[in-house]
């Protein structure tokens, strides 16, 4: 198929509906593997939220180019250098750190973004950001205090989670990269970036987690399709059957 | 935050106004993740607007052991229910 985009919107609004998806399937990915039931539910909850605003999105993107493709064929049947998500989302469930330290990174990310996206020109897109910003403040609140309870926890519970920060830091640097064409959407790129700096280093510094300095990496951008070496895998679960079974109906 | 796993007691409230009932209970270290771990299991379909835990520990109830002698001598005094009153016929709703 041919997934080119014409409207630069629908090209902005892709790396957050991928963002949200790819983001969907990690936290999928730890059904039944949570550490105990209850946060089992919650990470599961915050999955399908994320499934829910990633396919709110796609069905957006593709009323503005004009319908010649459905929402399920973005999510089966691109490859990996057709998707535009962070980098930071892939990044695998090492342990709950990871996932904890990955969510809470998003997080803070995202309601800058939704809060930014209320603004938008497209009705469609404050709707939505109305409500995802519900469901981003608590997946936040949540991921927070666990932030809070592993960093002053135990010895090892602190160990890992600055093991699981030194590694993600590294996919940072990509999101404040802002192009254009972010430029054109996101009105103030340069406020995203200071309050996610101001909090993420403020809740390391009252959690005992140390903000290490990333040197520089020669990286090549998500806006441009790239991934780390987790994505591929990742897709080759999430794609499985509609590829295997093309003809598989829900 | 005080640390430990505990059982809370889990109670929704449906609507403003309306008592609240007790659904079950949860897991939990600490009084914030028994409300958030509350939420996620009692209140993913829009049980209610509003959340008690308490923990169970702190619930104080008859030992099971003492039912017969708290409960049984109700049993036979049927003349504690308000059954022998004559209802005046004007009422109808009673």
């Amino acid at each position: 198929m041919n997934f080119t985009f014409e409207s630069n919107e629908s090209k902005f609004l892709l790396r957050i509906a991928d963002t949200s998806l790819i983001l969907a399937q990690r936290l999928a990915e730890m059904c039944s593997k949570g550490p105990f039931l209850e946060e089992d539910i919650a990470l599961s909850n915050t999955s399908l939220d994320l499934f829910g605003r990633a396919e709110e999105l796609y069905k957006i993107i593709c009323r503005i180019e004009n319908d010649k493709f459905e929402p399920d064929e973005l999510v089966y049947k691109r490859n990996e250098r057709q998707f535009y998500n962070l980098k930071l989302v892939e990044q695998p469930n090492e342990d709950f750190a990871w996932v904890i330290v990955r969510q809470f990174l998003h997080d803070v990310y995202a309601k800058e973004v939704f809060t930014e996206l209320l603004k938008s020109e497209n009705s469609e897109v404050v709707g939505l950001s109305q409500k995802v910003l519900k469901e981003i403040k608590y997946s936040h609140l949540h991921a927070k205090d666990w932030i809070e309870r592993l960093g002053l926890g135990t010895e090892e519970s602190n160990s890992r989670t600055q093991s699981a920060v030194n590694h993600i830091l590294k996919y940072i640097e990509e999101i404040f990269n802002f192009d254009d064409i972010d430029k054109t959407y996101l009105s103030n790129t340069a406020e995203i970036e200071s309050k996610w700096n101001a909090e993420i280093n403020a809740v390391f510094a009252a959690y005992n987690i140390t903000r290490i300095e990333v040197p520089p990496l020669s990286m090549r951008d998500y806006r441009d399709g790239f991934h780390s070496e987790y994505m591929g895998p990742l897709l080759s679960v999430m794609q499985y059957l509609p590829r295997a079974y093309p003809d598989a109906k829900w | 935050m005080e640390s430990g796993d505990k059982v809370w007691e889990v109670f929704i409230q449906k609507k403003p106004g309306l008592a609240f009932k007790h659904v079950g209970n949860c897991h939990a270290y600490d009084k914030k993740m028994a409300i958030q771990n509350a939420r996620e299991l009692y209140t993913r379909r829009s049980e209610g607007r509003a959340i008690w835990v308490v923990p169970s520990d702190q619930i104080v109830s008859v030992p099971l052991d003492d039912a017969d002698a708290f409960f049984d001598p109700a049993d036979d005094k049927v003349y504690r229910h308000s059954t022998f009153y004559k209802i005046p016929s004007g009422v109808k709703h009673l």
